[in-house]
């Protein structure tokens, strides 16, 4: 196959292709196992492959992708014709910015391939957190494992080669109650990274079972809890919320494609415009954000993006002020032309596709906050007058530019002259990004930080879902709308 | 219906039969085409051709089951599928109810919805029809984004109960168009499905569109106060949030699992406006529904609501035989929600422009990124985006900055509706996350309520 594909990116070129690339997914394997309540409502298994064609033509793209790989030259030429179509309505002809041709490899590093454990054991493991989830005050519990081993093979006419072999694993537990108002309450484990790689050892079962326990019995506080103060205070957001807080208001914010107006039609764009960068103050002196791909335990990292861009870490915010984006190839060449300036230097290498099947945009790598030096949670909450402590996802919904959002959490706890006090139910809090950021008064130290993975993130027409990750520390902001 | 397909099937329930399985076998084919605009330009113009297969296996009280998306020539591959499951379904844990397996009593085959001139639909004409959408209303600062996307779906399943099989087709497009300010960073959009090509109609998008921008432009834009309104929500708010509704407080499922915001006992119980009426409508071509799920049950008009009163909730098979009910026919990817259309001759957003009123409205056709707060009390949240107008009771027109809401399904569909317009539209609600699904729902153009909260008030655009 690789010849043929070679082949195919030299005749599209002789065509007049300006650029080819194609993506080849000999084999993409998940394994998806759900048990709900003790049984074992999903034991999935499934398998894909296939191949994507990118066409670039008079500054214009266009892609195919088939299952079918029995005529894989109608593929490109598909591509080819759908690129030419495209052409015909070109207001910035596309450029690609520069990079190097690169003929290389990257395997995620795993110690176990979770597709040689039995599936026995999985079940045993989701039996095991059954039983330990089956506790007073649940009524609803369910355990989740996904698997994903895929192998990719990247092809570009600029001379790239690259073959990616990467494993991922997704584990979760979760209890429900009803709490004493009826209202379903809920808490769930989605372990952070803490190891070096990110195979079937990552799963800790004793780390499991421990937190298991913590959830049941932080829920059952919650089902017997009041609801939550309204008003304006602090709120002292721990990874658990705070890692959704950066992905919905600087990660999707900071995509170049989101800025540029590419995904008005549905996402929406972002209320950050190039002459932002370098200048506008998004946040407090605390605040430092970088999209780092480099880490080694998370699905953020991938060694190559759909570019054939080697993964980096790159600062997007530091000490409060906008530096930099997520960006692909198209998208800097783009903004620094519009913007009369080189804002960006190169590819930041965060263009990926969810699947063979469909085309790369600009993803989040792992969106990270840097730990501060405001101490422990410990400490934060000593330092805080009056305010609630939050965690979990339990509803979000930004607006269409990133300029405010309505976040609702699994839990809080009040704090009162520096002690945290009773659990309350049905926390939300509300804000306008800018002013929020602005307001971050405490950022925890390397004790409070965590890489949580993301599993299901949306964008994109086709939609695409992507994995990514978040290592966030514990953060405290002041003056905060909550209850509503 | 492709005579493939059908020989596909019959070999592959041969190959499951050798292998010793109970098993359900379903193929899914789409034909998918997407051309995307943004900055004035096409963005991306994309196909994908993609045939997926599903095996259920069955033992007693065990199931697994394997998914795979495939070449259609690889018969050893969907073999090697089979040979999978077979080694998984010995290790299924049983389940603690007996799971219902599929028995097709008849060959089924659903094509109303396919439309073979909509299948043959060629990238020049999706280029045209935004051509024509846009006609003069792009500018250096005002520039048109959006998709057309459209497709053919192909799903059939068969079982290793007997050689029957149910065959299903159908043909969708979803096109949204918007034009957005860059400066100002205001948008319009106007957006269309359509099952068969008669159904496109780029003049109609184009006076849409023509008549908001023309008021984006003129009117003065405002920051409304926090506090109560008298909201007339569009087609796609509408949809939306009926879609929403009823997949979190409808369903058997969400019922015992003790998400939804209805309990049993209020099956009867008048909880909505007598103005509202809700239903399940397989019948209703232009929504894509099918005639029978995938578990052969003929599916049959359902009503929810009936003038206000709750009726019945929808119950999936696997729920059905976990819980002891009654399986509904709700063993399909989305049900056909229709809203009855009520009495007001308000039909077009002209008209809403131009009506007499005692009280300034909030129009707000669209509602971005909504999220369940609380499911147990029905609570949801969202922003308006897209052409929201605010019509002061003087009859001048003044442009909102987009607002949240944060109210109760109680509080969309209770007794605060006023009135809901004569006429129903079909708004596309499909995603297009993994495999093409069309999906829609038939709403009226507008549905009026009084006294919705707005808990945000964005300071500009």
């Amino acid at each position: 196959m690789r010849e043929k594909i070679k082949e195919q990116l030299d005749l599209l070129k002789a065509k007049g292709a300006h650029y080819v690339d194609a993506r080849w997914y000999p084999r993409e394997d998940s394994n998806f196992l759900f048990m709900w309540n003790g049984n074992l409502k999903e034991n999935n298994a499934s398998s894909q492959s296939g191949m994507g064609v990118r066409v670039l033509y008079n500054g214009a793209w266009g892609f195919s992708a088939s299952s079918d790989l029995s005529n894989p030259d109608a593929i490109f030429e598909k591509a080819f014709d759908n690129a030419r179509i495209a052409s015909e309505r070109v207001t910035f002809p596309i450029r690609l910015a520069e990079k190097e041709a690169i003929v290389g490899s990257f395997t995620s590093p795993n110690q176990i391939d979770p597709f040689t454990i039995g599936l026995a054991e999985k079940v045993a493991f989701l039996q095991k957190m059954d039983s330990a989830l089956n506790q007073p005050g649940v009524i609803q519990r369910f355990g989740m494992l996904e698997f994903v081993r895929k192998q990719i093979i990247f092809m570009d006419s600029e001379g790239s080669e690259i073959e990616k072999n990467i494993i991922e694993v997704f584990p979760s537990i979760h209890a429900m109650g009803i709490d004493k108002d009826g209202g379903m309450q809920s808490r769930k484990y989605m372990p952070g990274r803490t190891g070096p790689t990110r195979g079937w050892e990552s799963i800790n079962e004793t780390d499991f079972l421990a937190n298991a326990e913590r959830i049941i019995s932080e829920l059952n506080q919650v089902l017997v809890a009041d609801d939550a103060p309204n008003g304006k205070m602090s709120v002292i957001l721990l990874p658990g919320i705070m890692f959704l807080q950066t992905h919905e208001t600087i990660g999707h914010a900071l995509e170049l494609d989101r800025i540029l107006g590419y995904e008005l039609s549905f996402a929406g764009g972002s209320f950050v415009r190039l002459e932002d960068f370098g200048k506008l103050r998004y946040g407090s002196e605390k605040l430092t954000a970088r999209a780092n791909a480099l880490e080694p335990n998370s699905p953020g990292s991938f060694g190559f993006d759909d570019d054939g861009v080697p993964a980096q870490d790159n600062l997007l915010i530091d000490k409060g002020i906008l530096v930099g984006a997520i960006t692909g190839r198209q998208m800097v060449e783009e903004a620094n032309a519009k913007a009369k300036k080189q804002i960006f230097n190169g590819s930041s290498g965060a263009n990926r596709a969810s699947s063979f099947y469909r085309v790369p945009i600009e993803r989040m790598t792992n969106i990270n906050i840097d730990p501060g030096t405001d101490g422990s949670l410990e400490d934060i909450i000593a330092n805080t007058k009056y305010g609630l402590v939050l965690d979990g996802d339990k509803s979000w919904s930004i607006g269409s530019n990133r300029e405010q959002f309505h976040f609702a959490c699994d839990i809080g706890w009040l704090v009162e002259d520096g002690q945290k006090k009773q659990v309350v139910k049905n926390p939300t809090y509300r804000g306008e990004t800018l002013p929020f950021y602005n307001s971050l008064t405490a950022v925890g130290d390397e004790s409070t930080w965590v890489l949580h993975y993301v599993d299901n993130c949306g964008k994109g027409a086709p939609n695409q879902i992507m994995q990514l990750g978040h290592g966030i520390p514990v953060c405290r902001f002041d003056n905060v709308q909550v209850g509503e | 219906m492709s005579n493939q397909v059908i020989d596909l099937l019959q070999k592959l329930r041969q190959s499951a039969i050798k292998r010793g399985l109970q098993a359900l076998i379903s193929y899914h084919e789409e034909d998918s085409y997407l051309m995307r605009f943004a900055n004035s330009a096409i963005s991306l113009n994309t196909n994908e051709h993609l045939i997926s297969l599903d095996f259920i296996a069955f033992d007693g009280r065990k199931k697994a089951s394997y998914s795979m998306i495939v070449d259609p020539t690889d018969f050893e591959s969907m073999e090697k599928g089979l040979d999978t499951l077979a080694e998984m379904l010995p290790h299924a844990q049983p389940l603690s109810y007996d799971p219902t397996f599929p028995v097709y009593e008849k060959d089924v085959v659903d094509e109303r919805p396919f439309d073979p001139a909509l299948a043959a639909l060629t990238n020049e004409e999706r280029l045209a029809y935004f051509n024509t959408l846009a006609e003069g209303l792009e500018s250096d600062d005002i520039k048109l984004s959006g998709f057309f996307s459209n497709g053919t779906t192909t799903t059939a399943q068969i079982s290793t109960a007997n050689e029957h099989t149910q065959c299903f087709r159908s043909t969708d497009a979803q096109v949204t168009a918007v034009l957005s300010s860059e400066s100002l960073k205001w948008e319009v959009n106007a957006e269309q499905s359509a099952q068969k090509k008669s159904d496109l109609d780029a003049e109609g998008l184009h006076a849409d569109l023509a008549l908001l921008v023309k008021h984006y432009q003129e009117d003065q834009s405002v920051q409304l106060p926090v506090g109560k309104y008298t909201v007339v929500f569009g087609p796609a708010a509408t949809a939306e949030i009926v879609n929403i509704m009823a997949y979190y407080g409808m369903t058997g499922a969400a019922l015992m699992q003790g998400y939804s915001f209805l309990k049993e006992e209020d099956q009867g119980k008048r909880l909505f406006s007598e103005k509202v009426s809700l239903r399940d409508d397989p019948g209703v071509v232009e929504i894509f529904a099918q005639t029978a799920d995938r578990f052969g049950f003929e599916r049959k008009p359902f009503p929810l609501v009936s003038e206000g009163r709750f009726q019945a909730f929808m119950w999936d098979q696997d729920s059905a035989d976990e819980f002891g009910k009654t399986p509904t026919g709700h063993d399909v990817s989305h049900a056909s929600l229709v809203v009855d259309a009520g009495s007001s001759e308000i039909n077009t957003l002209q008209a809403l422009i131009d009506m007499e009123r005692e009280e300034d409205i909030l129009y707000i056709p669209y509602m971005h990124y909504m999220n369940v707060v609380n499911p147990t009390q029905g609570m949801i949240t969202g922003s308006s985006r897209f052409g929201a107008l605010f019509l002061k009771k003087d009859g001048s027109v003044q442009v909102p900055y987009n607002v949240r809401l944060t109210q109760k399904f109680s509080d969309f569909f209770g007794e605060r509706v006023q009135w809901l317009s004569q006429k129903q539209v079909v708004y596309n609600v499909s995603s297009s996350y993994g495999r093409r699904d069309p999906n829609a729902l038939k709403v009226p153009r507008f549905i009026c309520v009084k006294e919705i909260e707005i808990s945000h008030s964005n300071p500009s655009y």
